[in-house]
C-alpha cells in the first residue's frame, strides 16, 4: 500500500484551497455550454403538458382532439381520470413546433370536462372540520409525532421562581418555489433503434437510468444519461419525474427524439417546493436568558407530501422541551427537498423566538444564543466541539457586522419617523447546522497519454456549483500540473459511477475518489520512471510542472520524457471514495444588517456576513459563490417569495416570474463570506447550511431596527409599514 | 397563441381602416407598437388576434406626430411612438422633462424600456393577479365578479374602486395628469383632443372591461403637457415598488409645484398604483402646499405633507389587504414634497 493520502497542510496547496475561476465558466457565460433545454436533434418533437386548473377533480378527455391542431403528432393522457392537486399534469401532447404544442394544450384545455371534488388549498381549509378532501389519517391531517426532553409541564411548576418571562407566538412561512432557471425536463435523443441518449436537467446523472429503460423498453446498457450542464435543482431534481416518464413514453411511441421541459407555470405547481409552515412556540425564560422550557407545535404544509421541518429546539438546548409536528395536507403539489429541507423554516421560528425572549429579559442577542447552545452532555458526538465553534462563529460575525458598536444592543430602535431619521438600521443573527460528508460510490478514472494529456473521468453531474472544476483541481494538485492542463469529463453514465447531488455530499463523495485516482496515476508514473532509471520508485517524486525528480535533488526525467515512456497504452488509474479524506457535521453563523424606510416599510438588506466551517475549502471562489448564492436565496425568501393561491377559487395566482417575486440585483447586500480555516477535517460540503439562517437574521434585524416583529414571511413593505403604524399609534 | 397576420399599414387612415374594417370584432385585429404588453397578453391567452396592425411600420410622413418629441415653450409634446428609453434620456430640469424622465426610468428594465412606447404604456392593461389568469373570467373580462374584492387584494385599489378594483399600471399616466397634459386621439370620426385625466375612466361610470375612452379603432397619437405658464414649475415622480428592480408601483406620486421665487404658488398632484385610473388629487387637498417656502425645515415639511396626505387620501376605502397603501402614499407625498422643497 502506498503512503496515506493527505490534504495539503493548512488546507492550502499549490492549487487546492485557492480561488480559481471555474473551468467551464467561459462556456457558460458565452452560451457555448449546452444545457438539456438547449438540445436540438433532427426529427425532434416538442412536448407539453395540460395541467389541472382546479385542485381536485375527475375528468373526461379524448386526447385525440389535439390532432385538430396542425403539427401535432401525438397526445396521451398522463393522469388516470382524476387529478389530486392544482396544476397536476392531465395530458401531454407532442408536436413539430413548441407553438403547435402550446396551441394543442389550449385545445385540450377547452375539451377537458372536469368534475370538481372537495378540496383544500390552505391550512385553514384543510383543518376545517367540514372539509371533505380526505387527504390525511384524520381529515387532512397526518399523524402527530412528538419528541420530549425533560418535563416541560413539571418544570413550569418546579422552576417557577426562575421564570422571568413566558412567551407564546406563532410563526408562519409560505411555500417557496425552487425557481430553477432551467425548468424540469429532458430531451430523449432517440430514433426508434436500439440506443437512446437522455439529456436531463437532473441532480444525478445515473438517475437517468432509473425508469427510462423500462419505459423505452431498452436495456440500461443501451441508454446513455447525459448531464453536461444543468440549470439548478436545489433538491427538486432527484428523479426523472412525470416529465421524464412522459418524454420517454412519447419517444417510444413516436420513434423520434422528444423535447419535454415544463413551462414556468407547470414548473411552479408540479415540480415540488419548500413546504410552508405554521408553528406555535412557547418558552419560559430565566432572567439570564436561559430557556427553561420550550414547546413547539408545527403544522407542515407540504401539499400532498408530508412537508419538512427540522426538529426543534434545533441546535439549541432548552432545559426541557416538548416538540410536536404534524402534516396538514392540501390539494397542492407535494414538497420536495429544497436546500436544507425544513431548516430555514425551523430556523425562522426558533431564532425569532430567541430574539423575542432576549429583548424581553434584556439579554444581548449574541449572549442569548451562546447561553442556549448545547454544552456538556448536550454535545452531539461530533468531531469538533460544537459549542465552541458556534461561539467563535457568532462572535466573529457580530464583530464583522458592527454589533458591538451598534446603538440598538439592548432594545430595538424606535418606529418613529422624524425628518432627521427617515430610516432605521438594525442587526440580526441566526445559526445553522448541517451534516454533509460523503459516502462510497464514485468511481474515478484518471489517464495520462504519452503526449502528456491528462484526462479525469467520472460520471458525476455539476449542479452548478463547480464539480467539473474541482475534479481538474484535485488532479492538477496531485500531478503538479496546471488546472487548464487537465481535461475533466463528467456528466455521463458511460463514465464511472457518480453519486447523486443531495444533502451537501457531492464534493465529499467526489473529491476523495478523484484524489485516490490521481495518486494512483502518480504512483504508476513514478514506477515507470523508476524502471527506466533503474532506481527504487520511493526515491523519486513528482514536482511542480510534473517533472520526475530525485528526492535527494535534481530532475531525473522531465514531464515530456516521462510521458514518452508510456507508449501507446498510456497510463490509467482508478480511484474510489476514501473515508479518511472527508468528514461530516458543519456549523455556521450569519448576521444581517438592514435598513428600514420608516415612511414606506421597505427593507433593504445592507450587509450579510456568514462564517461557516466546511472542512477543506477545495476552491475558495466557487465556495464563496456557493455561500453568496445561499444568502441570496435566503434574502429572497425573507423579503419577497410567496406562492399565492386563491383559496375560494382554488386558482393559481402567481405562477410566473413577474408576480412570484425573486430578489433582483438591486436588492443585493454586500455579502461577506468567512471560512473557518481552523477546520482541518477534510472535505465536508457546503451547499445547504449557508441557506438556513439568512431569513431569520433578516427578520430579526428588521425588529432590531424599528421594533416591528414580523412573524409571517415574507417581510414585504405592507406588513412592515402596518407594523410601524401600529407601534406609532 | 394563435397564428396572426402581421400587417404593415400604408398610412394611419389605412391602419384605422385595417383595424376597423367591416366585420371587425375585438378578437380580430389590434394595433401593435412596442408589444411589451400585447405580446404577453397574446402569449398568456388573455386576448386573441387574427391580425396585428403595426404602427411602427408607418412611413415618417404618415405618423401624424407619433414619432415627434419636442419642447414647445415650457411644455413638451411626446408622440405615442416615442420609446420610454427616449423619455428616460430627456435633458433639462423643467417640470415636464423631470417628471417624464423619472417616470419612464422607473418602468421595468432597460430592455423593456427600449421597446416600450408611450402609447403602449398609456394603453396597457391591468396587472391584477386575477385579470392576468386566463382561466379566471373576472369582471374585467366580461365576467360577473371582481375576484380581487374579497380575494388577494394587496395590489388593488384604495381609491375609485368598484365594481372593479384594478389599479392602472402606467407610470407615465399619473405624471402626465400632474402636468395637465392633453392627449390626441385619432378616431375614425377624426382627431379628438382631451385631457389625459379624461382619457381614463373609472369602472363605475363606464365600460368596466376598458380603462380608457378609446374605441378599438382609435389610436393615441401623442400627448402634450399644459401647465399654466408664468411661474417656474418643478416636478418629481416618486414610485414605490415592492421589489426595487423590475416591478409595478404599489403606489406612486407625481407632484408638480409652481414657484414664485422661493414660494409655492400652485400645485398638481396625481397618484399611480392606487386607483383604476391615474388619480388626480383635487386642489383642495393640495392647498396646504401654497405658501410653502423652498428650503423650509423638516418640521414644517412634515406638517404640510401630513395635511396634504390626510386630505388627498380622505376618500381612501381600502380592501382587506391593502390598507398599507394609505400610509404608504402619505409617505411618498412627503418624499415628493421634500424632493422639491429641500435646499
Amino acid at each position: 500500500m502506498a503512503e496515506e493520502l493527505k490534504w495539503p497542510e493548512g488546507n492550502v496547496g499549490r492549487v487546492l484551497g485557492r480561488a480559481l475561476p471555474r473551468v467551464d465558466g467561459p462556456d457558460k457565460v458565452s452560451g457555448r455550454a449546452q444545457y438539456g433545454h438547449d438540445k436540438r436533434f433532427s426529427g425532434m418533437v416538442y412536448a407539453a403538458f395540460l395541467t389541472s386548473p382546479v385542485p381536485s377533480a375527475t375528468f373526461e378527455l379524448d386526447p385525440a382532439v389535439a390532432f385538430e391542431v396542425a403539427g401535432v403528432v401525438d397526445a396521451i393522457l398522463v393522469a388516470d381520470g382524476a387529478v389530486l392537486y392544482l396544476g397536476e399534469p392531465i395530458a401531454a401532447v407532442a408536436a413539430e413546433t413548441p407553438e403547435a404544442a402550446a396551441e394543442a394544450v389550449a385545445r385540450l384545455g377547452r375539451a377537458v370536462k372536469l368534475t370538481e371534488r372537495p378540496w383544500a388549498v390552505d391550512r385553514e381549509q384543510a383543518l376545517d372540520k367540514g372539509n371533505k378532501a380526505g387527504l390525511g389519517r384524520q381529515g387532512n391531517v397526518g399523524r402527530e409525532r412528538t419528541r420530549k426532553r425533560g418535563d416541560v409541564l413539571a418544570a413550569r411548576n418546579t422552576e417557577f421562581p426562575r421564570i422571568a418571562v413566558s412567551l407564546e407566538e406563532t410563526y408562519t412561512v409560505p411555500v417557496q418555489h425552487h425557481a430553477c432557471l432551467e425548468p424540469h425536463g429532458m430531451v430523449v435523443e432517440y430514433d426508434g433503434r436500439d440506443f437512446a441518449r437522455i439529456h436531463g436537467s437532473i441532480q444525478g446523472t445515473f438517475a437517468l437510468l432509473d425508469g427510462p429503460p423500462e419505459v423505452l423498453g431498452l436495456p440500461a446498457a443501451n441508454i446513455e444519461g447525459n448531464v453536461q450542464h444543468m440549470g439548478g435543482g436545489f433538491g427538486s431534481k432527484f428523479g426523472i419525474g412525470v416529465e421524464g416518464r412522459v418524454a420517454c413514453e412519447l419517444a417510444k411511441r413516436l420513434k423520434r427524439s422528444v423535447h419535454l421541459f415544463m413551462d414556468r407555470e407547470t414548473e411552479f405547481h408540479a415540480s415540488g417546493n419548500r413546504s410552508g409552515n405554521h408553528a406555535t412556540l412557547r418558552a419560559d425564560v430565566a432572567a439570564d436568558g436561559r430557556l427553561i422550557t420550550l414547546t413547539s407545535d408545527s403544522d407542515k404544509l407540504g401539499g400532498l407530501s408530508g412537508g419538512s421541518y427540522a426538529w426543534h429546539p434545533y441546535m439549541y438546548a432548552p432545559e426541557h422541551s416538548m416538540v410536536s409536528q404534524r402534516s396538514v395536507h392540501t390539494n397542492t403539489d407535494g414538497n420536495r427537498a429544497f436546500r436544507a429541507p425544513g431548516h430555514p423554516q425551523a430556523s425562522f421560528s426558533i431564532e425569532s423566538l430567541l430574539d423575542e425572549a432576549a429583548y424581553a429579559v434584556g439579554q444581548d442577542l449574541v449572549e442569548m444564543r451562546k447561553r442556549n447552545l448545547p454544552v456538556g452532555d448536550d454535545v452531539d458526538a461530533r468531531e469538533v466541539d460544537d459549542h465552541a465553534t458556534w461561539h467563535r462563529h457568532l462572535e466573529r460575525v457580530a464583530t464583522e457586522i458592527g454589533w458591538y458598536e451598534h446603538p440598538n444592543r439592548s432594545a430595538p430602535g424606535s418606529a418613529s419617523w422624524l425628518p432627521d431619521r427617515p430610516v432605521a438600521v438594525g442587526i440580526g443573527f441566526g445559526l445553522s447546522v448541517w451534516g454533509g460528508g460523503g459516502y462510497p460510490g464514485n468511481q474515478v478514472e484518471v489517464s495520462l497519454d504519452r503526449y502528456g494529456n491528462v484526462t479525469a473521468k467520472v460520471g458525476t453531474q455539476d449542479i452548478g456549483t463547480g464539480a467539473r472544476t474541482l475534479v481538474a483541481m484535485v488532479v492538477a494538485e496531485e500531478l503538479g500540473r496546471d488546472v487548464d492542463e487537465i481535461a475533466a469529463q463528467i456528466g455521463s453514465t458511460q463514465l464511472g459511477m457518480g453519486n447523486v447531488s443531495g444533502g451537501s455530499t457531492t464534493t465529499a463523495c467526489l473529491v476523495p475518489a478523484v484524489k485516490d485516482a490521481a495518486a494512483g496515476l502518480k504512483r504508476a508514473l513514478l514506477a515507470k520512471a523508476a524502471d527506466e532509471l533503474g532506481v527504487e520508485a520511493s526515491t523519486l517524486e513528482l514536482r511542480v510542472g510534473g517533472d520526475v525528480g530525485r528526492k535527494d535533488g535534481g530532475v531525473a526525467l522531465d514531464w515530456t520524457r516521462a510521458c514518452q515512456l508510456l507508449g501507446a497504452a498510456g497510463l490509467t488509474a482508478h480511484g474510489v471514495w476514501q473515508a479518511d479524506l472527508q468528514a461530516s457535521g458543519v456549523h455556521g453563523a450569519q448576521a444581517a444588517k438592514v435598513e428600514v424606510d420608516l415612511l414606506t416599510g421597505r427593507v433593504q438588506v445592507l450587509e450579510m456576513v456568514c462564517m461557516q466551517d466546511c472542512g477543506l475549502v477545495v476552491n475558495r471562489l466557487t465556495a464563496q459563490s456557493q455561500v453568496q448564492g445561499a444568502m441570496v436565496q435566503a434574502l429572497s425568501y425573507a423579503l419577497f417569495e410567496e406562492r399565492l393561491i386563491d383559496s375560494d377559487l382554488g386558482a393559481r395566482l402567481n405562477p410566473n416570474l413577474e408576480a412570484y417575486k425573486l430578489a433582483t440585483m438591486q436588492s443585493m447586500p454586500e455579502m461577506k463570506v468567512i471560512f473557518d480555516d481552523e477546520d482541518q477535517r477534510g472535505v465536508i460540503g457546503l451547499g445547504e447550511p449557508p441557506a438556513i439562517p439568512g431569513a431569520a437574521a433578516i427578520a430579526n434585524a428588521v425588529h432590531n431596527a424599528c421594533g416591528v416583529r414580523i412573524r409571517d414571511l415574507p417581510l414585504t413593505p405592507d406588513k412592515v409599514l402596518m407594523g410601524l403604524e401600529a407601534l406609532r399609534s | 397563441m394563435k397564428d396572426f397576420e402581421y400587417i404593415d399599414p400604408g398610412s394611419l387612415d389605412d391602419a384605422v381602416l385595417l383595424a376597423g374594417k367591416e366585420g371587425w370584432a375585438e378578437t380580430e385585429r389590434r394595433f401593435i407598437a412596442g408589444g411589451q404588453d400585447l405580446y404577453a397578453e397574446l402569449k398568456t391567452g388573455l386576448v386573441e388576434a387574427e391580425g396585428l396592425v403595426n404602427l411602427k411600420a408607418l412611413h415618417a410622413n404618415q405618423l401624424a406626430g407619433m414619432g415627434v418629441l419636442e419642447e414647445q415653450g415650457q411644455d413638451l409634446y411626446v408622440g405615442s411612438l416615442i420609446t420610454l428609453r427616449q423619455l428616460e434620456r430627456l435633458e433639462g430640469d423643467g417640470a415636464a422633462q423631470t417628471l417624464l424622465r423619472e417616470a419612464a426610468a422607473s418602468v421595468a428594465s432597460p430592455q423593456v424600456r427600449t421597446r416600450a412606447t408611450v402609447g403602449g404604456n398609456l394603453c396597457q392593461r391591468p396587472r391584477c393577479l386575477y385579470y392576468r389568469r386566463p382561466e379566471l373570467v373576472c369582471l374585467k373580462k366580461g365576467g360577473f365578479e371582481c375576484f380581487a374584492r374579497s380575494g388577494h387584494n394587496k395590489y388593488n385599489a384604495i381609491l375609485g374602486g368598484g365594481p372593479s378594483y384594478i389599479v392602472h399600471p402606467s407610470d407615465l399616466a399619473p405624471a402626465l395628469v400632474a402636468l395637465d397634459a392633453e392627449l390626441y386621439l385619432h378616431t375614425p370620426q377624426g382627431m379628438r383632443t382631451l385631457t389625459v385625466d379624461d382619457f381614463y375612466t373609472l369602472p363605475e361610470s363606464s365600460d368596466v372591461t376598458r380603462e380608457t375612452v378609446a374605441g378599438p379603432a382609435d389610436v393615441v397619437t401623442g400627448v402634450r403637457t399644459r401647465l399654466p405658464s408664468g411661474p417656474e414649475w418643478r416636478a418629481t415622480y416618486v414610485k414605490f415598488k415592492e421589489r426595487t428592480g423590475f416591478d409595478f408601483a404599489l403606489s406612486a406620486v407625481a407632484l408638480a409645484l409652481a414657484f414664485d421665487g422661493r414660494t409655492v404658488v400652485d400645485a398638481r398632484l396625481a397618484f399611480g398604483g392606487v386607483a383604476p385610473k391615474p388619480w388626480r388629487v383635487d386642489d383642495e387637498a393640495t392647498e396646504p402646499l401654497l405658501g410653502l417656502e423652498r428650503g423650509a425645515d423638516g418640521r414644517r415639511l412634515q406638517k404640510v405633507s401630513r395635511a396634504v396626505g390626510d386630505a388627498a387620501l380622505r376618500w381612501a376605502d381600502p380592501l382587506e389587504m391593502n390598507a398599507y397603501k394609505v400610509p404608504l402614499t402619505k409617505g411618498l407625498i412627503h418624499k415628493a414634497i421634500s424632493n422639491l422643497i429641500s435646499p
